[in-house]
């Protein structure tokens, strides 16, 4: 049974193979008439060397900005989406101020020191346009260092609360530096990271009162954003790396601990 | 003409009505499990949320690929999300992406059909097809190197995959862009997995033979 099948497309199974979609009977077979044959061999090599091309070669695009807004408004899950006015801005600005100075913060209700996601969608972009300035900046940060000791009393005297910083060199994501981006009219502390070729922005924004929150993905501008909030403090990481690389960093970001 | 009841809801009882000519389509076909979504209290928009959301990157490339264009894409996509979420109920909870891509793919076809039927091949077609494009292809071209193939730009990769015709290429998006099984490429695409390994084995030596011809 198995050398029929062999004798009849062998050049057919060397796909199955390559994939490991081959049972092991048949996967032994072909191996054993490759070491003899080769032409087949070659043929393996072909299939095997197209896989990597189009993994390392075919452009990936994410979907255009809009879609999922649109898809979401389409099933009734928000309203259609309105370009952010400056009064949202404003009250965005102006919550986050008060939230952030403290003092005031135990005059608010409760529930007004939850952000609705509509109102996160101004720091989103905020967040997002710091992004796209620094790589058209000279450098992408104002303080250059891998070092976290370095980076970190950088940003003391200039923001209320130094930000979090890990050292994640050994997991291939190492520090590059800082900056302060403005979300609305506050300084928040931007951490930048590197992981082979990509950048990654790190924008920490006060968010006092907020409950935990894992992390959640969203594409804007053709850039992965993914935003997850610990013990009040909302991160925005930013990156134009692979979906599944910025959940790699997030996760490690959190699980780090800040004191090693 | 079917009429398929989707899911008999606690306040309203929905009924979905799809014309009878998608025999494969998975709304109608797929078993009915409201029960057991009922039972967590879960609502349409969060089983949405969860099920259809997550794969709005791979739905886009997948309508981009069958497509050939962005907008269309776009258009496809957007259609593909609105049948998943009125047929929200009628999916297991089992292989979310799968569900999803079969409903892309569909829409995909059925929008070909209505806006462009010249860039459509119709299934009848597809035997002399394959058998002219092997032909073909066997006569013109020498087999490249691994090294040669290791050479090639991301420009010229693209235009030979949408070069490839729509039954080779949509395998060989699902298996090699987006790493489906092959049984799952069988389900998506409504064919054995004997034709699922045939088409993926003629359209990747006919992107092999591609490649060599432009480079040499």
């Amino acid at each position: 049974m198995t050398r029929a099948m062999i004798a009849e497309d062998p050049t057919r199974l060397v796909h199955a193979y390559v994939d490991g979609e081959l049972d092991p009977a048949n996967a032994l077979a072909l191996e054993t008439r490759m070491a003899t044959d080769a032409g087949l061999a070659a043929e393996c090599e072909r299939v095997e060397a197209l896989q990597r091309l189009i993994r390392q070669r075919l452009p990936r695009e994410a979907p255009p900005a809009g879609l999922r807004a649109r898809i979401e408004a389409s099933v009734g899950m928000r309203r259609p989406r309105v370009q952010p006015t400056w009064r949202a801005l404003a009250a965005s600005i102006a919550l986050t101020a008060v939230v952030a100075s403290g003092a005031t913060s135990i005059v608010l209700a409760p529930t007004s020191l939850v952000l609705a996601p509509e109102r996160t969608e101004p720091v989103r972009e905020a967040v997002v346009a710091g992004h796209i300035r620094s790589l058209m900046a000279p450098q992408p940060f104002d303080v250059a260092s891998s070092d976290k000791h370095t980076v970190k009393p950088w940003f003391n005297g200039k923001i209320p609360e130094a930000p979090r910083v890990v050292d994640l060199a050994r997991d291939d994501f190492p520090l590059a530096g800082g900056r302060l981006d403005v979300v609305g009219q506050t300084p928040a502390p931007t951490l930048v990271y590197r992981h082979r070729k990509h950048l990654i922005s790190l924008t920490e924004v006060p968010a006092p009162g907020q409950p935990n929150a894992a992390p959640v993905l969203r594409t804007v501008d053709g850039y992965n954003v993914l935003d997850w909030t610990d013990d009040g403090v909302a991160y925005w990481a930013i990156s134009d790396m692979a979906a599944a690389d910025l959940d790699k960093f997030a996760r490690l970001f959190r699980a780090a601990s800040p004191d090693q | 003409m079917t009429i398929v009841s989707i899911h008999a809801d606690r306040a309203t009882a929905r009924k979905v009505v799809w014309s009878g000519d998608r025999p494969k389509d998975p709304i109608e076909t797929s078993r009915h499990d409201g029960d057991a979504a009922m039972a967590t209290g879960e609502d349409d928009k969060a089983r949405f949320a969860r099920i259809v959301l997550p794969h709005l990157a791979d739905a886009y490339s997948l309508a981009r690929w069958i497509t050939g264009n962005r907008t269309d894409a776009d258009d496809v996509v957007q259609d593909a999300c609105l049948r998943a979420f009125r047929a929200i109920w009628s999916t297991a909870d089992g292989n979310p992406r799968a569900w999803v891509l079969t409903i892309v793919r569909n829409t995909a076809y059925t929008w070909l059909r209505k806006n462009r039927p010249a860039a459509l091949v119709g299934v009848e077609d597809l035997e002399a097809v394959e058998n002219a494009q092997a032909g073909r292809g066997d006569a013109e071209a020498e087999t490249p190197e691994t090294a040669l193939i290791a050479k090639t730009d991301s420009a010229h990769l693209e235009a030979a995959i949408a070069a490839l015709p729509a039954p080779f290429r949509e395998a060989l998006v699902l298996r090699d862009v987006q790493g489906l099984s092959y049984r799952e490429i069988a389900d998506v695409t409504g064919v054995p997995i004997g034709t699922v390994m045939s088409r993926l084995a003629r359209g990747r030596g006919q992107l092999i033979k591609t490649i060599g011809r432009r480079a040499s």
